[in-house]
């Protein structure tokens, strides 16, 4: 009752007309820079950091939260339209949203599109507002070694889950992240790690100029090699969605909330597997499974939801641990930091209205892409006509002068520079981005928490391995890698009856 | 898997495993601080050295099974070499890298921020555009509007930090 009354006293506050004006715009812009392909959730969420970060702390997450939301929506539009994913977490949307596009039911796609988006984010919001205090609470029983385990469990977890194809390079990328992460002054003696003499690397290399890159610049020249994407297809049909598709779905929207949420939950995975994971779900569960990828109902529903689910599920590690649930999450957290607030597991103590303010902004930001989403549909047909050859150099203008902004370093446009054409090759050769910027965040924490865990049991690595909580994350770690292996998988096909047809079957 | 994409693992392990050794030995470098008495579980090498050696690990994995799949052929010959000659996709990702760093690491900085941007945006669009104009009036029209949308974002982008953001511009 206690939390109802927060959330009530937050959304009250947030009823003025210049909130609201935030949220209006905010949400629109992530809209459009979601339905842009080539513009990221990540990209959006950074940039915008860059242009809000003398705003007040409210203003400036609420705005972040909506250009992520938003985003994340927004993507669905070029998904359907085109058949190209507005932003990652859209790919699975393509399968079924531009088959019911190419048979003339664009509008019923964007309708349900829309609804398995706000439906995924209430739902993500509902686990957001029950788990996140719980977990918070929990997150107090974390010292060093727990905090060791968590790092290395997200940079392990999420290269796998985000890289199934070749889960190495997901741990190759990050790895390189906690790497990049060791450069400046460490926190315990202050030595200057790797700077060879160069003030501008003693400061440590910036997540956000690093971020502007990796997903700006690199973006930029990705965009720019592929050719120019196809004329855009009209809506003709109603973009309201039908009761009666949203009814026959309502266990697909479930479920895919439910999956959404834990992908968003899990480090670094995020609204991409969100989006898979349900798709996979809904097919296996559904009785029409040979009408996925003709343009099942089901299956964009499925793709939808699950995507923004895991927008506020990737918020809950983000408030808790202080540990991002995927990249544009790893940006917010970079924002609040910022802006003042430190999530962790001290949140509840030291903020105690904050979680509240935050389901109340991402409910907020919910409205908007439904009114949005079922008012605008022929402007929104416009902004995907924008040419790539006139928007990306005004993207490429803002990453330069947004990784500036910040410190008003040029050595931060140096390091957009670098991080994007390291980006650029990575994902050239298949490299998933989570992991690296995951990676970025860990870093501290990783560095930090093994040092102080050592240095509490003066060696002894018992502790790392015997508390319950590192118990189970090692032991999950060991199991992950363990299974990368396709001999472990065979052997494993053998000894358990049944899934030597599974194993077959994937190999 | 690709035969390119074994090729660029096997390069990428190379990579991976002068890295891992680089940074084993600069964290071995790095100060004990003895005369200090410190910790030894403190000292600033220790997870560093760490990750290079988890690096070195996974860029040995990583070549090992480039190597085995062939990726060592680096310099055999490729059917269609001689008559080599970039795609449009890659003639496009050179110009834009070009125009990018030499707006970003070469003009930003040097001359004022204004004109670097204008200068960019103008060059960018109209670099782009030019091929997608056959006649030379079209092609024209296309320069004429990369000017005057350079002058416009660059206006807007320059006012936009410096007035409202209060940013010191480069």
């Amino acid at each position: 009752m206690e939390g109802l009354a927060q959330l009530g006293q937050a959304l009250a506050g947030f009823m003025t007309a210049g909130t609201l004006f935030n949220v209006a715009w905010a949400t629109l812009l992530g809209i459009v820079v979601g339905a842009l392909p080539g513009l990221t959730a990540t990209l959006g969420v950074a940039l915008l950091t860059t242009l809000t970060f003398k705003m007040a702390a409210a203003d400036a997450i609420l705005i972040l939260i909506c250009m992520y939301v938003g985003a994340i929506y927004g993507g669905s539009r070029s998904a359907i339209l085109l058949n190209i994913p507005g932003t990652p977490a859209n790919a699975a949307t393509t399968l079924d949203g531009f088959p019911l596009a190419r048979r003339g039911e664009a509008g019923r796609a964007m309708g349900i599109a829309t609804t398995g988006s706000f439906l995924g984010t209430l739902i993500g919001i509902f686990f957001l507002a029950t788990i996140a205090p719980v977990l918070a609470e929990f997150a107090l029983e974390f010292g060093a070694f727990e905090f060791f385990w968590l790092a290395v469990f997200g940079i392990v977890i999420s290269g796998h889950l985000t890289a199934l194809e070749d889960p190495i390079k997901g741990s190759i990328a990050g790895f390189l992240g906690l790497l990049v992460a060791m450069v400046g002054q460490e926190g315990i003696h202050a030595y200057p790690r790797f700077a060879y003499g160069s003030t501008d690397l003693a400061g440590g290399i910036g997540l956000l100029p690093a971020l502007v890159g990796a997903f700006g610049f690199s973006e930029v020249l990705i965009v720019m090699k592929q050719p120019a994407a196809d004329v855009v297809r009209a809506a003709t049909d109603r973009v309201i969605p039908r009761l009666a598709d949203i009814i026959r779905c309502w266990r697909t929207i479930v479920r895919s909330g439910v999956i959404g949420t834990v992908m968003g939950i899990i480090p670094g995975v995020g609204e991409d597997m969100g989006a898979w994971a349900s798709y996979a779900a809904a097919r296996r569960a559904s009785k029409e499974r040979d009408q996925f990828g003709k343009g099942a109902v089901e299956g964009l529903m499925a793709a939808e939801t699950g995507n923004n689910a895991a927008v506020p599920g990737a918020i809950i590690p983000v408030l808790t641990l202080a540990v991002p649930g995927s990249a544009p999450a790893a940006v917010l957290l970079a924002a609040m930091f910022i802006h003042g607030v430190r999530p962790g597991p001290l949140i509840m103590i030291e903020f105690p209205t904050f979680v509240s303010e935050v389901v109340a902004m991402t409910l907020l930001a919910s409205a908007g892409i439904l009114l949005y989403g079922l008012l605008l549909t022929r402007p929104l047909l416009y902004v995907l006509a924008v040419p790539r050859e006139r928007l990306m150099p005004v993207i490429f203008v803002l990453c330069t002068i947004g990784s500036y902004a910040i410190a008003t370093r040029v050595f931060d446009i140096w390091v957009m520079l670098a991080f994007g054409l390291l980006g650029f090759v990575l994902r050239e050769m298949k490299y998933p981005m989570a992991p690296l910027v995951l990676g970025l965040v860990l870093g501290d924490i990783l560095d930090k928490s093994l040092r102080r865990g050592l240095v509490l049991t003066d060696g002894d690595l018992g502790p790392f391995f015997t508390r319950p909580i590192s118990l189970v994350l090692w032991v999950t770690i060991v199991i992950t890698v363990l299974l990368s292996f396709q001999r472990v998988r065979a052997a494993l096909a053998r000894l358990v009856p049944g899934r030597a047809a599974a194993e077959e079957t994937r190999s | 898997m690709t035969t390119g994409m074994v090729k660029a693992d096997f390069v990428t392990g190379l990579v991976l495993i002068a890295l891992g050794i680089t940074t084993v030995l600069a964290s071995l470098a790095m100060p004990r601080f003895a005369e200090l008495e410190v910790n030894p579980y403190t000292l600033p090498g220790l997870v560093p050295g760490a990750l290079g050696l988890v690096i070195l690990i996974l860029g040995t994995a990583l070549f090992v099974r480039a190597a085995r799949a062939g990726g060592w052929r680096l310099m055999d010959r490729a059917p269609h070499r001689g008559s080599w000659r970039p795609d449009r996709g890659m003639r496009n990702l050179a110009l834009a890298i070009m125009l990018c760093l030499a707006y970003a690491a070469g003009l930003v900085g040097r001359v004022p921020f204004w004109l670097a941007t204008f200068l960019f945006m103008t060059l960018f669009v109209a670099a782009f555009e030019w091929p997608l104009a056959r006649a030379r009036a079209q092609r024209l029209r296309r320069v004429a509007f990369a000017v005057v949308f350079g002058a416009v974002v660059s206006a807007a982008v320059t006012l936009v930090f410096q007035e409202i953001f209060l940013v010191r511009l480069p």
